[in-house]
């Protein structure tokens, strides 16, 4: 049992770095979807501006001014994209699923051109900054120090986010705009503005995410695709509206994304989609879903 | 209507084919009628189909395929063979869903005479048959399946780029002559090209008296993080690993690779892709070092490639690529065919490609056509740090191969 922990530990700790950023990218999505109802096809698209927020302004050169300039910069991005989505959006509440899809998934498609004409189609490298640019050993194995660093952010985030959520009034009136719209608006409470809230601090995450992938995933067109697709299994997986649901539903992912390739590497196509069909047999609400949630 | 084309062609004999002039004007108002009216409209003009991507994950590819071509068009005052030529671009995209409409849309509605291009093998493939139907002249920039001059061989399609063996044939044959300690792990990507090059450098390598550490196959498209698969090298106890990566994939391995450790304790080889072009800019100092094997490299010692490393840097501000000497050499040969060709027809044409011989003056270095493909030298190279930008020195020339 050592021998194999010993073998595969490298890409259980990857696992673990994959899942924070995951979380911290699904977080959002799932707390729009299951309190909103608003299914954002646009979340991946902010993702990708964080990535060339990040390029942008590291320039390719590892910096610490660079790299936190970049992330406040994507952070106000973010917030602003977020009432933006959350203003468009509005209208189209009650009308179903599907022109919201249309309409977000219409804003990314934009987005994502309007970054190639501005970017170019390369691939693009956003490096680490000093001190986390480089191979750290552990238990006698290389490992990039940015990717343990990544852990840490991620461990962070998901406590306060969990705080606030669970712990403050604030976090109360979330949780109840979750649960049952129609009693907190009853209640005299505006919950456009806890919507909008949640909508831009949930879109300024998927922002933050890109830059803090950058040196993971590089920026590149077609990013935004991929993540938005990891992050609709994260937040099925873990059920909506639930922060609790999308950090397990995260670490679930980044597990099955490292390890499990690792283990089973002629399945490495079929295992993402495999455990996504095998919850949806045994919970099809998700790990941690709300039986009042938007279904 | 067939007086002025008799002339043209007349007058063009007099500049280069003396002797042939007579025999080339009969044969074009012969042959004109039949080929179905494209030749004849210009007489001193020729419709060239481009086919490149312009959308989708070879964009970039598609850039330098395009710049490649102008240049040879520029450096010879737009002409090929005499004839003034009029290039049609369109997008070939991703995939055979867009590249082959592109072809037959250029076929059927621009009514070229003949078509350059494509980059991938899936498009090239399925566009075989209509370019059989139309017999015009395809010379491929690109794809490199062997399947295209091999199996699916017709007489109307030519290949100016590489087959996805030779490589990683050469490559094979060099590592079984090094013999690293513990073997070589091979990696490539689960599509056609990266299964080709596994076959091939097997072919080679095993059949040396190598022998293979471990191998894997990574989902295409999907893999932005290696670290699963590149887990299992530092157990298997090989002493090189060899892969075939292009490309966004190409840019994250290299770098995966170095921020692994494995950078400094297993030697990374690799097809010539793996470090050609703008991923090289991206992969930054993780790629120094890394040996890999292809037709080309810009640090080719003549003076072909002097003048065209020269000519490209000015006029676009990046070093060229392997991608942009293959439209140039689509040029170049078929600037020597037109010449020869007694029409622009399909048949014409590919039996003066058929009989061009070796072909002086590429940037790569001397080639012929051997079974409509490239029979080329593969150089190896080394990622070192040029005055300032990363380059693939030459180390050696790794020999000559063909399909």
């Amino acid at each position: 049992m050592t021998g194999w922990l010993a073998e595969n530990f490298v890409s259980i700790l990857n696992g673990f770095a994959i899942g924070s950023l995951l979380f911290i990218l699904a977080v959002g999505l799932s707390l729009v979807f299951g309190m909103l109802d608003v299914l954002n096809l646009g979340h991946g698209a902010l993702y990708l501006i964080g990535a060339y927020v990040g390029y942008q302004f590291t320039g390719g050169v590892s910096s610490w001014t660079g790299f936190l300039t970049a992330l406040a910069v994507a952070a106000l991005f973010g917030l602003l994209a977020g009432l933006i989505l959350s203003v468009a959006t509005r209208p189209l509440v009650g009308r179903g699923h599907l022109d919201q899809a249309l309409l977000t998934l219409g804003v990314a498609l934009v987005v994502a051109e309007v970054i190639s004409i501005m970017f170019g189609d390369d691939v693009q490298n956003v490096p680490a900054p000093p001190g986390l640019d480089d191979s750290v050993q552990v238990l006698g194995n290389a490992y990039p120090a940015y990717r343990l660093a990544l852990i840490g952010v991620g461990a962070v985030l998901a406590i306060v986010v969990w705080l606030v959520i669970e712990k403050t009034s604030l976090g109360a009136l979330i949780r109840a705009s979750v649960s049952d719209r129609e009693m907190v608006s009853c209640l005299g409470v505006d919950d456009r503005k806890v919507k909008a809230g949640v909508f831009a601090f949930g879109s300024m995450l998927a922002a933050v995410a890109g830059v803090l992938g950058g040196p993971v995933y590089g920026a590149r067109t077609g990013l935004d695709e991929t993540v938005l697709l990891l992050a609709l299994v994260v937040v099925v997986i873990g059920g909506l509206g639930s922060v609790r649901g999308a950090l397990i539903g995260a670490l679930v992912i980044g597990q099955v994304e490292s390890l499990g390739r690792a283990l089973l590497p002629d399945f490495a196509s079929f295992l993402l989609f495999g455990a996504l069909a095998l919850v949806l047999v045994v919970a099809p609400r998700g790990l941690f879903g709300s039986k009042v949630g938007a279904a | 209507m067939a007086q002025p084309v008799l002339s043209r062609r007349a007058a063009l004999g007099m500049v280069g084919l003396a002797g042939l002039a007579t025999a080339a004007g009969c044969g074009n108002s012969v042959g004109g009628g039949p080929s179905g009216g494209s030749g004849s409209s210009g007489g001193g003009a020729v419709k060239v189909g481009l086919v490149i991507p312009q959308d989708g994950v070879y964009t970039p590819l598609g850039v330098d395929l395009r710049n490649g071509w102008q240049l040879y068009l520029d450096q010879h005052e737009g002409k090929l063979g005499g004839y003034e030529v009029e290039t049609v671009i369109a997008d070939e995209g991703e995939g055979p869903d867009t590249g082959v409409p592109a072809i037959q849309g250029l076929i059927t509605r621009d009514n070229v005479d003949l078509l350059v291009g494509i980059v991938n093998s899936a498009s090239a493939l399925g566009s075989v048959e209509a370019i059989a139907a139309a017999k015009k002249v395809l010379v491929i920039a690109n794809a490199g399946a062997i399947a295209v001059t091999g199996q699916a061989r017709n007489p109307y399609v030519w290949r100016a780029s590489f087959t996805n063996a030779q490589a990683a044939f050469a490559m094979g044959e060099h590592l079984a002559g090094q013999q690293p300690e513990g073997g070589v792990y091979l990696m490539a990507p689960d599509y056609a090209a990266g299964q080709e090059t596994f076959v091939a450098f097997k072919e080679a390598y095993v059949g040396g008296g190598g022998t293979i550490a471990g191998e894997a196959l990574t989902p295409f498209g999907t893999t932005q993080d290696f670290q699963p698969f590149l887990s299992g090298i530092p157990g298997s106890g090989a002493g090189a690993t060899f892969v075939f990566y292009s490309g966004g994939e190409a840019v994250d391995y290299v770098t995966q690779y170095a921020e692994f450790g494995l950078k400094d304790t297993v030697p990374l080889y690799g097809s010539g892709f793996l470090t050609e072009g703008s991923v090289l800019e991206a992969q930054g100092e993780a790629a120094l070092g890394i040996q890999t094997a292809l037709h080309y490299s810009t640090e080719i010692d003549n003076a072909a490639n002097a003048d065209f490393v020269a000519a490209y840097s000015d006029a676009h501000g990046v070093l060229p690529t392997c991608f942009a000497v293959q439209t140039w050499d689509s040029a170049l040969v078929l600037d020597l065919a037109l010449a020869e060709a007694a029409d622009l027809s399909g048949d014409a044409i590919s039996d003066a490609l058929a009989g061009l011989g070796e072909i002086s003056g590429s940037p790569r270095g001397p080639w012929v056509f051997d079974g409509q493909t490239p029979k080329q030298i593969e150089y190896l190279r080394e990622v070192q740090q040029g005055d300032g930008v990363l380059i693939n020195a030459v180390v050696d020339e790794l020999g000559e191969y063909a399909q």
